[in-house]
């Protein structure tokens, strides 16, 4: 199986660690591709984005999923819960 | 000396209910059958195996082994589970890494870690009010070299022989595993699950072979289970703590709508 180059990797961690640094991507993903060094299939199959595009490139699995939420603009994880528990939080907080 | 009081291993994920109502109630239902057992079982301290989804380590740092050694930690709140704060364990925590230092075992010790879904999740179905400390035990299952699942059963073995030499007289301690089982995260075969691999897994462990598992490759498990069945090392880990214990299945369902097998068993000492 193909494995990214680690500044793919790098790109992705870095980007879900520093919420200023995700917005930024958010609004201007070329920069951050950019400031990453990547070349440019490699900036092709992000800008694509889709499950084969990311399988092709080789991004970690984990990071697939991280990578779909920077894309997303959805929020980090955080304190609310629900989600995909919602329908068993009630009883799985059952004290 | 103290005593492993029981062993229990568990999925660790849940999705929503929608389309498959009467597996995701099973599922729940497994899950709180283990929340009785652990809960009669009067545990002092619990051990809780499992991985990192890349949220603590990553690529850029990737550790193998690591024992969560502080007095609380946070969750990080993902995967739907509410972030909260539970108690830690110092004493047993900084006394294993020790102990298995003593035993060809040179584990990462960890003041700094935000729980995700993999412990958080279980961690809640087990004790939601926390009122049991927990002992986190991270087996690096996401990461290109992990341990092998016969390195983590000996581990477990480890980790019983800690508590009998070196832990109070009268501790009961809980050790569950937490992950699995076969899914494919990310990849093209996912939504497989492997059902076949999953019910002989279970059926081995509760019959108290789980060293034939122990004996099997990483590369096997990942073959035949997927990138995410590799967490099944934290069953193995469990399955080390109380050797030769049989037990009971205490649910499985194929669910390829959430992709991957879910499971839960309970083996208590032999």
């Amino acid at each position: 199986m193909t494995v990214a180059p680690y500044r793919v990797h790098k790109l992705i961690q870095d980007l879900m660690r520093d919420p200023a640094a995700a917005a930024a991507f958010a609004q201007d993903p070329e920069g951050a591709f950019h400031a990453f060094g990547l070349a440019e299939p490699e900036k092709a199959l992000l800008r694509d984005g889709s499950p084969s595009a990311l399988h092709a490139l080789g991004v970690h699995p984990n990071l697939q999923m991280k990578y779909a939420r920077l894309r997303a603009k959805l929020p980090a994880p955080g304190a609310s819960g629900g989600g995909p528990l919602a329908a068993y939080l009630d009883r799985l907080t059952e004290t | 000396m103290g005593q492993i009081v029981g062993g229990f291993a568990t999925s660790h994920v849940l999705f929503p209910p929608a389309g498959v109502e009467e597996q995701a109630e099973r599922v729940l239902q497994g899950m709180l059958d283990l929340r009785s057992r652990v809960a009669a079982l009067e545990p002092d301290v619990v051990v809780l195996a499992g991985s990192d989804h890349l949220n603590n380590f990553s690529l850029a740092m990737q550790v193998t082994l690591a024992v969560g050694v502080a007095d609380t930690f946070t969750t990080l709140g993902d995967g739907g589970a509410p972030s909260v704060t539970f108690q830690g364990h110092r004493a047993f925590a900084e006394g294993f890494v020790r102990h298995a230092n003593r035993h060809d075992f040179d584990l990462v010790q960890l003041e700094e870690v935000r729980p995700d879904h993999g412990m958080a999740i279980p961690r809640l179905v087990i004790d939601p009010a926390n009122r049991v400390p927990v002992v986190p035990l991270y087996i690096n299952s996401n990461m290109p070299v992990p341990p092998s699942p016969g390195r983590c059963y000996r581990l477990g073995g480890v980790v019983k022989a800690y508590v009998e030499a070196e832990r109070p007289a009268g501790e009961r301690v809980v050790v569950v595993g937490t992950g699995g089982l076969s899914h494919w995260l990310c990849l093209p075969e996912q939504g497989k699950v492997a059902t076949e691999f999953d019910e002989d897994f279970i059926g081995r462990m509760i019959e108290g072979r789980s060293e034939e598992l122990a004996a099997l490759s990483a590369e096997h498990i990942e073959a035949a289970s997927g990138n995410g069945g590799l967490e099944l090392t934290a069953w193995l880990f469990m399955a080390g703590a109380v050797p030769k214990a049989r037990g009971e299945k205490l649910y499985y369902e194929p669910v390829p709508e959430w992709i991957s097998g879910m499971g839960g068993v309970s083996l208590l000492p032999a």
